[in-house]
């Protein structure tokens, strides 16, 4: 097995969860050759063989030109899979890339399992092991799910350069929109999932975090009923955060949210169904009813 | 112009529940609703139609009921709805159905040029992200994924200015039409049909093309033209964490054993 890992640098610096990919080709087993648009004086830790091409002259996105890079260390490699992250730039290169490859495409892989990937599926209610006919397979990789291994070593670099005919033209980034809370730098989070009930009870949840002063956090469910702003929601389409302590109110665990919040360094779940997945990746699990516990809590933190 | 958008119907998958017994999901009473992100790329074609005066088109494929979900695209105000169904359709995954998707949207384009195909950015009940870029690809389209404003268009240059949503900052990028394009929820807020739209939409005709219309080879689509297979759907081992206190019968107790736990962990500022 052989795998062509593709990096990613972002903002000028190179994603520390490129090293995800390596572990992701570890737990294969696979011989691993990397390719990253990025630069020479930030070069991933490891000792194998790099591809690289200079962002200076290929830009930070520019998808028809990644992707003949790609398809150029392809050509060099012969790898079995091709594997992204599953960000912004992955989800946009790795169908391209698949295409043109005519190679079958598994997103959003969160293990590996005897000869195919697993995915989630129904909110993470389910899994599924998904396996592909063709030669090669592109797939990305959920962000947080394989472990970061640092390898150590420096990489032999090939340098690889493409011109572009693509159809695209970059205008410019622009920054996201102020939030009015940075979840990111918030060392407790204290979130409500559907599980609060109703809108009149967010200041319940909202007078815990201020006592362990913290941040509130929000499922998405919770957002999209318009109980609290849309910078407070945690998960794939909200913030990912991992405060010290993040403390779930009848918030059930759906993979988008713990894909937001597992690296917490403590968990606390408060949830009537004892069975709830948020279960999972709790260190401690109270089974209660939130807003008979919430406020009891909260009195005493308060003390 | 044409403006197509394609739309899933998927089960609420909020409401799916795992029979306990069989650890299988239980289907049965289970409401089918259009797949969230496909009701943005609905709504957004809605609004060419209002802005721009163009002709929208809902195309989804799917098994004979889906016909439920394409009527509540007419009663949203879409021109057209078009139902892909044929048993050879079934089982595909997102390239299988990518490659039906195209055939319909490349017979509509005979009548008239498709200016831009909006999808959803991925489905809730299945395979991620694939389907759209598979649309362009296989149409040579021009591809823009995670789309979350449509900045302008210009007939003349026939050119699309739109802004994506990345991590943390938006990219704003210019492409040739046609394009396709798949959207993210902060898009636009989905209208809601009124009563008289929703009671006028019952009586409209949905039309199918099965594979009769689209003529396409029947090895290459559904379950067979599909190269990925599920060969497991299981319900996940969980490691629970620990369980503290009877939280239901004694709150404040158990509040003062957490409250413990946070002091020994040095998790509570004092
Ligand atoms: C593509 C995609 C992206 C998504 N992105 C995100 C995201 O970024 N963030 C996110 O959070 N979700 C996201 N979701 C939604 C996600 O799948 C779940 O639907 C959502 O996280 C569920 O929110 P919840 O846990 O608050 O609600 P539910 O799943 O409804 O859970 C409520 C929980 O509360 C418990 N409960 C109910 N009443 C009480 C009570 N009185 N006391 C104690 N406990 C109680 C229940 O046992 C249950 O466990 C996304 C989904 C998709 C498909």
């Amino acid at each position: 097995m052989k795998t062509l890992l593709i990096g990613e640098y972002r903002e000028g610096k190179l994603l520390e969860s490129t090293y995800e990919l390596l572990s992701f080709a570890a737990q294969l087993n696979a011989d691993t050759a990397m390719l990253l648009v990025g630069s020479e004086s930030q070069l991933p830790a490891y000792a194998g063989t790099l591809y690289l091409a200079d962002i200076a002259t290929c830009g930070e996105y520019n998808p028809d030109l990644h992707k003949k890079l790609i398809l150029d260390a392809v050509q060099k490699e012969n790898p079995d899979c091709i594997v992204f992250l599953h960000s912004s730039y992955g989800w946009d290169l790795a169908p391209r890339v698949a295409a043109a490859l005519k190679a079958a495409q598994i997103s959003e892989v969160i293990a590996n399992l005897d000869g195919g990937f697993e995915v989630g599926c129904c909110n993470a209610k389910m899994r599924r092991t998904v396996k592909s006919t063709t030669a090669r397979t592109v797939i990305t990789i959920q962000a947080g799910a394989f472990p970061v291994l640092q390898p150590g070593g420096s990489p032999a670099v090939q340098k690889l350069t493409a011109d572009s005919s693509g159809n695209l033209e970059f205008i410019g980034y622009e920054p996201a929109e102020k939030k009015d809370v940075d979840l990111a730098k918030a060392e407790v989070i204290v979130t409500a999932g559907r599980g609060i009930g109703k809108k009149d009870n967010v200041p319940v949840i909202q007078a815990l975090a201020r006592a362990l002063g913290g941040e509130l956090g929000a499922s998405r469910p919770v957002v999209d009923a318009g109980w609290v702003e849309h910078s407070h929601q945690v998960g794939t389409t909200g913030q990912t955060v991992s405060p010290k302590l993040y403390i779930a109110c009848g918030v059930s665990g759906a993979i988008q949210h713990l894909a937001g919040m597992k690296k917490s360094d403590f968990i606390i779940a408060i949830n009537k169904d004892k069975d709830a997945p948020i279960g999972e990746v709790a260190d401690v699990l109270v089974v209660a009813d939130v807003m008979q516990f919430v406020p009891a809590l909260t009195a005493k933190v308060a003390k | 112009m044409l403006v197509i958008s394609c739309i899933k119907q998927v089960p609420d998958t909020t409401q799916v529940r795992i029979d306990p017994v069989t650890n299988t999901l239980i289907r049965e009473g289970i409401p089918f609703i259009i797949n969230p992100y496909d009701s943005h790329a609905l709504e957004e074609s809605l609004r060419l139609k209002d802005r721009y005066g163009m002709r929208t088109v809902a195309l989804s494929m799917g098994p004979p009921n889906t016909v439920a979900t394409l009527k509540k695209a007419y009663a949203i105000g879409v021109d057209e709805a078009i139902l892909l169904s044929d048993r050879c359709f079934g089982g595909a995954d997102t390239l299988a159905t990518s490659k039906v998707l195209s055939a319909a949207i490349e017979r509509l384009d005979k009548q008239e040029k498709v200016g831009i195909v909006f999808c959803g950015k991925q489905t809730i009940d299945g395979d991620t992200a694939q389907v759209g870029p598979g649309i362009a690809s296989r149409l040579g389209f021009s591809q823009l994924t995670l789309v979350d404003r449509i900045e302008s268009i210009d007939f003349l240059r026939k050119r699309i200015k739109v802004r994506r949503k990345l991590e943390g900052r938006h990219e704003i990028v210019e492409a040739p039409l046609p394009v396709m394009i798949t959207v993210v929820r902060e898009l636009n807020r989905p209208r809601y049909p009124t009563v008289p739209m929703r009671i006028e939409s019952e009586e409209k005709e949905i039309k199918v093309w099965d594979n009769s219309v689209l003529k396409l080879d029947a090895e290459t689509v559904g379950l067979k033209g599909s190269p990925t297979w599920v060969s497991k759907i299981f319900s996940p081992e969980r490691d629970q964490g620990e369980i503290i206190g009877d939280g239901i019968n004694d709150p404040a107790g158990t509040a003062n054993l957490l409250i413990d736990k946070l002091l020994s962990k040095d998790l509570l500022a004092v």
